[in-house]
């Protein structure tokens, strides 16, 4: 499945292995509340929470299932699917533990690990701090959740503990809220059978690699704006 | 007439359809009731409403419409020099416009008058859904406007001494005031004002009832008539939507059925399963109705909008700037009101309470309960299925009554049939229905969706709703639906129809079928020692 939105001011193809939300008036009325630099932490997190809500839905029908058949309360046969193959979902901290509670509203008892992926100063690296995923991770589908993906250096980082820990490539997902093409590219050149799932793919990066025209910083907004 | 007389609600039962499969509508039922002041108008009113026994009908007093006096006016009054037995005390210009809404079964606010301060107060009964209105009032015949109107005209006609006696006695005993007050009262204005302009609109009325409320076979032939007139209006309303359409046809263009992901179809098949939890069946369907809903309100429409984020760059978006009213469709629309809650935060929540009449299988109105500012908004209208599409229709109806305009309405649903989509585009083809997935089947017999879900209500609510089999505890869950709705709407200040006049009704019934069962058991012993 290929983007099916139309980038604000510029025209950006990206990877088939990127999924984007179909863009309904809805979706870029919230994208437009949670953009606006006026709007008050409150309303931030119930419109980011909304689309988080949306990106886990969609996310989740990149999983496989298998036909099944049921029998309904009037007797009648329906011929529906099951959900196949366990997942589990992994935050990138700190913003990405705000996409947690989208996932849990979906799967209530879904298993959550954390990344603590912190920029070196020495290196101007990422550097990982902390990582603790749950037990038998390797046999799961991974819901990797992180709102930003700026030049994509935490998030190949955060895909290599993954892989480390013997999670399959193509069965990473990765969500975010709003994606450059800078570290779409990113990240794509380097693991070409995960999945990037985002709500909006934005025009690119500024001189200090924020996105533009972005929405700030998704954490402190989230957590922390007054 | 001084003391403001309530107007009375009687909705004992649900109300049948009031209008056609295709949409338009029977008028309502008006029997105007005139009369000297004392001829025992309000009696002959309610003893016609305890004759007919049908549902939803209104009596609606004169008395609201009074004029709001000048100052210098309320003065008189004050004297008892103002004539409130003049036709000029009354708004019949209000009254016509109230009148003819009626008619057209529209909603209506009716004017509170307080007697005290001559003036009329602030807030208003609001009126809805009357199959019959007994508008009864001294000049109920005078203005030819408001008779032409009137489907009935009833004049009673009772001897002038008679109306004293009860007047004197009324006004003494029940209001406190005195002999010399009255009778002054009766010889200025009441008397003079029945001659000149009450006794002459004899001529307008079908009926006259000598002697008012003792002339009991004069009230039997007119509650005759009217149930005659209202049968001729009645027909078998579920059954013929399924002769008259056909649903086999292209599905209409207002139909948005959700992308068929695999996501969608697994949640539907945990749902369907029989064997399926009942907590598993609420988390699914809350789920199921939080993408119904997030799909129906993209179509809402949206305005360009510029920000500027926190980087100061600008961002040409969009915005909503509708006001979002859900109104569900109880009991099983319920279950969607918390998904829209999720996504609207400050949705103003209106509902409806239909449910199907187990002998006939027709839809009937039991409750309706709308925010005030309804028509300004736009309204997404919530029910868990569609089967026959005749609890739909309803609803949208009461909605168009309610001076919604029809493109503004979305209605959302889990699971509909091809048919009841049919129903509702062939009746309202601007009204658009978003479903989560579409089943290809209705029962003919039990009108059950085929391969369906089973009943909503009955999985998602409390299991006190589980097995209304027996007539009692029919009766039991509707009054602790009613007690639900009451507990619910508190906020709200208008009264639609008498809640606790039906709870009350309804434990009559309860508590009387038990002392039938125990009269028959004592019997029963007797003959057989």
């Amino acid at each position: 499945m290929s983007a099916n939105n139309s980038t604000n001011n510029h025209t950006y193809t990206p990877p088939s292995n990127v999924v984007c939300l179909p863009l309904t008036n809805q979706l870029e009325a919230l994208l437009t509340i949670i953009r606006d630099k006026d709007t008050n932490r409150g309303d931030f997190i119930f419109y980011s929470d909304r689309i988080i809500r949306l990106l886990v839905e969609e996310g989740l029908n990149h999983l496989p299932v298998v036909e099944k058949k049921v029998i309904t309360p009037t007797g009648c046969e329906f011929t529906g699917v099951s959900f196949k193959g366990k997942i589990c979902g992994v935050s990138i901290m700190r913003a990405g533990e705000a996409m947690e509670q989208g996932l849990r509203e979906c799967c209530r008892s879904v298993r959550i690990g954390k990344i603590l992926i912190q920029r070196d100063e020495e290196t101007a690296q990422p550097k990982l701090y902390y990582a603790k995923l749950p037990p038998g991770i390797e046999n799961r589908y991974v819901l990797l959740l992180d709102p930003m993906l700026a030049t994509g250096g935490s998030a190949i980082k955060a895909i290599e503990v993954l892989l480390s820990y013997g999670v399959k490539e193509d069965k990473i997902l990765f969500l975010n809220l709003i994606a450059a093409p800078e570290g779409i590219q990113a990240v794509t050149s380097k693991f070409s059978q995960l999945k990037i799932i985002t709500s909006f793919i934005d025009q690119g990066l500024n001189e200090k690699k924020f996105i533009i025209p972005g929405l700030g910083d998704f954490g402190d907004r989230y957590f922390t704006w007054p | 007439m001084l003391e403001h007389k309530k107007n009375t609600y009687f909705g004992t039962q649900g109300k049948s359809p009031w209008y056609r499969w295709d949409g338009t509508k029977f008028d309502c039922y008006i029997v105007g009731v005139a009369g000297g002041s004392g001829s025992g108008k309000t009696s002959v009113s309610e003893r016609i409403i305890a004759n007919l026994n049908v549902p939803w009908v209104v009596v609606l007093s004169m008395d609201s419409y009074y004029k709001v006096l000048t100052s210098e006016q309320k003065i008189e009054a004050l004297n008892n020099n103002y004539n409130f037995d003049h036709p000029n005390a009354f708004d019949f210009d209000l009254l016509l416009e109230n009148l003819k809404d009626l008619k057209e079964g529209k909603r209506v606010e009716v004017p509170i008058y307080d007697f005290v301060t001559h003036s009329r107060q602030p807030q208003t009964n609001t009126l809805y859904g009357a199959n019959v209105v007994i508008f009864e009032g001294i000049f109920a015949l005078y203005d030819r406007r408001i008779t032409d109107l009137m489907d009935l005209k009833i004049f009673v006609d009772t001897d002038s001494d008679i109306r004293l006696v009860r007047r004197l006695k009324r006004d003494i005993d029940q209001r406190g005031r005195d002999i010399n007050g009255v009778i002054q009262q009766y010889l200025n204005f009441v008397k003079p004002a029945f001659d000149q302009h009450i006794q002459p609109t004899v001529k307008n009325a079908d009926v006259i009832i000598p002697r008012g409320l003792e002339n009991l076979v004069a009230i039997d032939l007119i509650t005759k008539h009217i149930q005659r007139q209202l049968n001729e209006r009645r027909y078998s309303f579920r059954w013929e939507l399924l002769k008259k359409i056909d649903y086999n046809e292209e599905l209409p263009k207002t139909v948005i059925v959700l992308e068929q992901t695999p996501q969608l179809k697994g949640i539907h098949t945990i749902m369907r399963d029989r064997d399926t939890q009942r907590d598993d069946f609420i988390f699914y369907s809350e789920r199921l109705a939080s993408l119904v809903i997030e799909r129906g309100l993209s179509e809402v429409t949206v305005k360009d909008h510029q920000v500027t984020t926190p980087l100061d760059l600008p961002y040409m978006g969009k915005r909503c700037n509708e006001k979002i009213c859900g109104v569900s469709i109880l009991r099983a629309g319920g279950i969607m009101e918390n998904g829209l809650r999720r996504v609207v935060k400050d949705a103003f929540i209106g509902k409806i309470l239909i449910q199907t009449d187990p002998t006939t299988g027709e839809p009937l109105l039991h409750f309706a309960k709308l925010p005030n500012n309804i028509h300004d908004c736009y309204v997404l209208l919530m029910d868990a299925q569609i089967a026959t599409g005749a609890a739909a229709l309803m609803a949208i109806r009461i909605l168009l009554d309610h001076n919604v305009p029809e493109d503004r309405i979305i209605f959302l649903t889990l699971l509909a049939t091809r048919l009841g989509l049919h129903v509702i585009s062939n009746a309202f083809p601007k009204v658009k229905v978003c479903t989560s997935m579409i089943d290809p089947k209705i029962n003919e017999e039990t009108l059950f969706i085929e391969p369906g879900v089973g009943n909503f209500g009955g999985k998602n609510i409390d299991c006190i709703y589980l097995s209304p089999t027996i007539e009692h505890e029919t009766l039991n869950s509707r009054i602790i639906t009613i007690l639900h709705i009451q507990i619910d709407t508190t906020e709200h200040n208008h009264l639609y129809l008498n809640d606790t006049n039906r709870i009350i009704n309804n434990l009559i019934c309860f508590s009387f079928n038990f002392y039938i069962h125990l009269i028959i058991i004592i019997c029963a012993n007797f003959l057989s020692n």
